[in-house]
């Protein structure tokens, strides 16, 4: 598949202090991509970057086939961090005036933003100003405005936040749609959940260094995976099973029963354990492998202060 | 182009579109005007200021009081003078020479409207009815103690009037001395009209003591010589330079005000603008589609346009009254300052200066304000700009009584005073190749300072370089 943006060795540095620090990384063409890590990791000075605002201190970015241009980031739609719009503007005509900074004509810009706004809900607010809507729709104004144009390229830098949990889940299906469209998405969030639910590959980024990249199941595979089991009485899973090479632990007892915690790796896996049990003639009551989270796996890679807290 | 021509649409709109702009678009013009008849209305709704004079010697009392008597003369000529000059300037000097002519002031005032009346009636609607500052009466009472209860309005004249101020003038030991009494504090002029009567009255005293005939000594008190100002180069025909030669120095003058009103609060609707548009975070959208450069010069011409918005509205109103001003009032002084406004130096001065001086003075506004996080932050800045905007203003007045000095003449291919002495000194001959080559100038220091201006602005709205960071109080990034 081809790469609709190569990044080459990037290097951001504010004076004295490193933003980011030579990262590599490839987005395929009509794939969601997510950059992922902490506050203060870098993502947005990396995202900046990819649409011109900053100039790398180093590295090499190539857009759609070619260096950053006007002409290519025309064909770019992008949602900053820091969003606002012009307050005193009406939602289609900051929709439109955006649009038509992109290169749209006037008429379509305004029949798009019309239709987009209508779309999503927003369609009786089209002409009231910005500065009387509220923040949510604010935001849903803006992220309409970075579409409207219908780029090639999307990106969002931390779109889900300020948004409440019905709206995050509008703009999941927008991605969703957009990408169905054949159009290629980055965005950067803190939020593990809605990567692992969007995105084909991520990058996650700690302390401005690239820390892993890949597809979702390659990271969630660096999560050490664990399986709680109960068994009926006495039984001693630890001792039966010990000896097999597995490492499993008492978890608690209730009601007579005894909890276990099964550490796994990729050759002790969920199955080979269940397998061992019925060997080992072991009383299961319960046998609930834990699904490994993107959180775990970044836990794993980067350390837990580096890490935010999972929503 | 298309992208800065919709940064300055939007621009403009979101200024037009604010009740503000309408507000100084309708205001403005109300505002010059009562600034303009104000004084004169008030000077005409004060009832005159009753004064009397107490005096130890007669003549010292009717000396003051011809002294008096002369002012009112002479402010009712002026004004009669000013309205005719400028509602019938065919008939002006018949209309002077009635009120020179007749015995008073009162005739003097009646035989210029009569003038008026005979041979410009349509002019006689506003003819002014001039009084007099001052009234003199004869004393209330007989000191200054028992005038005391009228000065300070405890008492009221006979007529029910106050009494302003009671001039005692007292002889010590043969010279006079003036005791000025009013509860005005502030104001003194009455003592300073008698104490030049009376110094005149005392150089008349003393020609008569060395044995100078009276009338021969107030011969020789009214000798006072006539001057003339000429003009050595040939364009200025006779040479003699009356108004309409001065006329374009005022006019230059007006616009040189007009010109640095303008370009500083314009280039201050443009730091705001900025700082506004960081505060709103919008920044980081826009610059996905425009340059830095861009945007600056979409910034520019969008308040250029509201500029010329206010300019054409001002414009069409001030130019159709300065047109009619110049045409039917010709020989007025009106009318000649009106020409001297249609001068071409002047408007090839104003143009260069305005374009130039709007362009360059805007867009380092504009780079100002991006390194600002708040209008507080822009206020810390504005009084070092201030100082370096009034520089130019402090050499007016040296290239209004020398335009050609060296000094003038260097400081006006400096950039930043181009604009206002350009203006200055286009009315006095400047050749048009030194016009031209300002112009030129000013259109390369302009493109450099855009340049340099853009560059700061990518710091200032991209990397977030502020007033803050630039003083080391505060690390962003």
């Amino acid at each position: 598949m081809n790469a609709a943006l190569e990044a080459e060795g990037l290097v951001k540095r504010y004076g004295a202090r490193t933003a980011v620090q030579d990262i590599s990384f490839s987005v395929p063409q009509g794939a969601i991509y997510g950059v992922l890590g902490p506050n203060g990791a870098g993502k947005s000075s990396t995202l900046r970057m990819l649409v011109g605002v900053l100039r790398p201190t180093a590295g090499q970015i190539t857009l759609m086939g070619g260096p950053i241009s006007r002409q290519t980031l025309q064909r770019v739609g992008y949602l900053p961090e820091e969003r606002g719009l012009y307050r005193s503007m009406s939602a289609r005509g900051a929709i439109a005036y955006l649009a038509r900074l992109k290169g749209t004509p006037a008429s379509i810009a305004y029949k798009r933003a019309d239709a987009l706004l209508e779309a999503h809900g927003l369609g009786k607010v089209r002409r009231k100003k910005i500065k009387t809507l509220s923040k949510g729709m604010a935001q849903k104004v803006q992220v309409l405005a970075s579409i409207a144009h219908e780029p090639d390229f999307i990106i969002f830098d931390e779109p889900f936040s300020g948004l409440d949990p019905v709206n995050q889940r509008v703009l999941e299906d927008t991605i969703r749609a957009q990408a169905a469209a054949g159009r290629t998405i980055l965005f950067s969030t803190h939020v593990m959940e809605h990567a692992e639910r969007l995105c084909d590959r991520i990058l996650l980024i700690a302390h401005g260094q690239k820390a892993f990249e890949g597809t979702v199941p390659e990271a969630l595979a660096l999560a050490p995976s664990v399986a709680m089991l109960e068994t009926d009485g006495d039984f001693d899973l630890a001792a039966a099973l010990g000896p097999r090479g597995f490492n499993i632990e008492l978890d608690g007892q209730e009601h007579g029963n005894k909890r276990w915690r099964a550490h796994l790796d990729n050759s002790k896996g969920s199955r080979q354990l269940l397998a061992a049990c019925v060997e080992a003639g072991a009383p299961l009551s319960l046998f609930e492998p834990a699904r490994a989270s993107l959180h775990e796996a970044f836990v794993a890679l980067v350390g837990d202060k580096a890490m935010p807290a999972a929503e | 182009m298309s992208q800065i021509l919709l940064v300055a649409r939007r621009d403009y709109l979101a200024y037009v579109g604010a009740w503000g702009f309408w507000l100084s678009l309708i205001t403005a013009p109300l505002i010059i005007a009562i600034l303009m008849f104000a004084p004169i209305f008030l000077a005409r709704a004060e009832p005159p200021r009753v004064l009397t004079i107490l005096a130890e010697r007669a003549e010292d009392a009717t000396a003051v009081a011809n002294a008096f008597d002369t002012m009112a003369l002479e402010d009712a000529r002026r004004e009669v003078s000013a309205y005719v000059a400028a509602a019938a300037p065919a008939i002006a000097t018949d209309a002077i020479a009635a009120f020179d002519a007749a015995p008073s002031r009162e005739a003097g005032i009646q035989a210029a409207r009569h003038i008026v009346s005979m041979r410009e009636p349509r002019a006689l609607g506003a003819f002014p009815a001039p009084s007099p500052r001052y009234i003199l009466i004869d004393p209330p009472a007989a000191d200054v103690e028992a005038l005391r209860p009228y000065l300070d309005a405890r008492q009221t004249l006979a007529d029910g009037r106050t009494l302003y101020g009671a001039l005692n003038l007292r002889r010590v030991e043969g010279a006079p001395r003036i005791e000025y009494w009013s509860v005005n504090l502030s104001h003194d002029e009455p003592s300073n009209i008698a104490r030049r009567a009376l110094r005149l009255e005392m150089q008349r005293e003393a020609l008569v003591v060395q044995g100078v005939d009276p009338a021969e000594a107030e011969r020789l008190q009214a000798l006072d010589p006539s001057i003339t100002q000429l003009d050595p180069r040939p364009s200025a025909g006779t040479g003699e330079v009356t108004l309409r030669q001065r006329a374009p120095s005022f006019a230059a003058l007006a616009l040189a005000f007009i010109l640095w009103s303008v370009v500083f609060s314009v280039a201050n609707m443009l730091l705001t603008g900025v700082i506004e548009e960081k505060s709103n975070k919008i920044l980081d959208t826009l610059l996905t589609s425009v340059s830095p450069l861009q945007m600056l010069i979409g910034k520019l011409l969008g308040v250029a346009g509201v500029s010329a918005t206010l300019f054409l509205f001002w414009g069409a109103l001030g130019g159709t009254l300065l047109s009619m001003a110049a045409t039917s009032m010709a020989d007025s002084f009106v009318g000649q300052i009106a020409a001297a406004f249609l001068e071409p130096r002047l408007i090839a001065a104003f143009a260069i200066g305005f374009v130039a001086g709007y362009l360059m003075y805007g867009a380092i506004f504009l780079a100002l304000g991006s390194l600002c996080e708040s209008i507080q932050e822009a206020q810390t800045l504005l009084g070092p700009v201030a100082l370096v905007l009034a520089m130019p203003m402090m050499l007016i007045t040296p290239a209004l009584d020398n335009p050609n000095a060296p000094i003038i003449e260097m400081a006006s291919w400096v950039p930043i005073f181009t604009p206002f002495l350009l203006l200055i000194r286009a009315p006095a001959g400047l050749p048009w190749i030194e016009i031209a080559g300002m112009g030129a100038m000013m259109f390369a220091a302009v493109i450099v300072i855009l340049l340099l201006a853009a560059q700061i602005f990518r710091a200032g709205v991209v990397n977030q370089l502020s007033v803050s960071t630039l003083f080391g109080r505060k690390a962003k990034g």
